[in-house]
């Protein structure tokens, strides 16, 4: 039955009308939430008591962190769904979001360095969190550049899945390394269990850069999607009538 | 909750000596996302143009 119904809304061609009909709408009120939220954020929310007005970068860093994490685990479930039930579309969105996650890794690591230049003194530290998160950086340019030295595609993705699935462990690694070792980044702010640390004047304006920043990424997302599927579909009869 | 947190537009730019760090975090973010979804709606036209030709 799940087989039946993933093989339904998954075919390409079923994607990329969806894609189609709803882009604009997801891309515009992300944008639109995105905006606002940083400037709440950046503009209207009150000085940090102790680390002054550098605290505002927390609206940039946090939802690309969240992002980098999150889009691996993405990763991680399409290559589950490829080597499971052999769904295509769950393959080409694995080559598909591994940019989007390196570009969100990225922009976490480089907001995270200038933050630390005010905050901590140092723009780099080889502590727990920064290092797992280099290493992700690393893992998503390690995992576009494998899959692109392949000719045969159906190879590159089931390799391809199997590295996503072992590479997750750097995963809990991440999220927990300020819990196991002693780091100079701090603990987390919000959790799903406990009471945020953070102030809901602080807060709000994160959660609504949080949701606006998950919206264009889902944005790009089905864009690099909808490129690979035409790239890998394009010998089918339904891709010459699409285009 | 709304109310501006400087007291000028210039106070606002400076953030008492970190504007330049929280400037320089949006106009990056800012960029990287331009940047990528300019870039892939390039690539599809690209690609859009080419199955056209082929076609």
């Amino acid at each position: 039955m799940i087989k039946k119904f993933i093989h339904q809304f998954a075919s390409p061609k079923t994607f990329i009308s969806k894609v189609d009909t709803y882009y604009n709408f997801i891309f515009y009120s992300a944008l639109l939430i995105y905006v606002l939220s940083i400037i709440w954020g950046i503009l209207f929310t009150p000085e940090d008591f102790v680390q002054g007005n550098s605290f505002r970068i927390i609206y940039l860093h946090v939802p690309a962190s969240f992002l980098s994490q999150s889009l691996y685990l993405a990763m991680g479930i399409c290559s589950i769904t490829f080597l499971i039930w052999r769904v295509k579309l769950a393959a080409y969105l694995i080559v598909a979001i591994a940019p989007i996650g390196a570009m969100a890794t990225f922009i976490a690591l480089i907001s995270g360095s200038i933050w630390g230049i005010p905050t901590w003194g140092t723009w780099w530290q080889w502590d727990a969190r920064i290092t797992s998160t280099l290493i992700l950086f690393i893992m998503y340019l390690g995992l576009i550049s494998l899959h692109s030295s392949f000719s045969n595609y159906e190879k590159a993705d089931k390799l391809l899945s199997w590295l996503v699935i072992v590479g997750a462990i750097n995963i809990p690694i991440i999220k927990k390394s300020v819990d196991w070792w002693s780091t100079l980044h701090q603990s987390a702010s919000i959790t799903l269990t406990d009471k945020p640390t953070i102030d809901p004047v602080m807060l709000y304006p994160l959660i609504g850069t949080v949701i606006g920043f998950f919206g264009l990424i889902i944005c790009l997302v089905l864009l690099s999607s909808k490129n690979q599927i035409l790239i890998r579909e394009k010998n089918k009869s339904w891709v010459k009538d699409y285009v | 909750m709304f109310n501006f947190a400087f007291n000028s537009f210039n106070e606002a730019i400076y953030m008492n000596g970190h504007g330049v760090f929280v400037w320089s975090v949006l106009i990056i973010v800012i960029l990287t996302l331009y940047i990528f979804f300019i870039s892939y709606i390039f690539k599809i036209k690209k690609i859009k143009k080419k199955l056209n030709e082929s076609n």
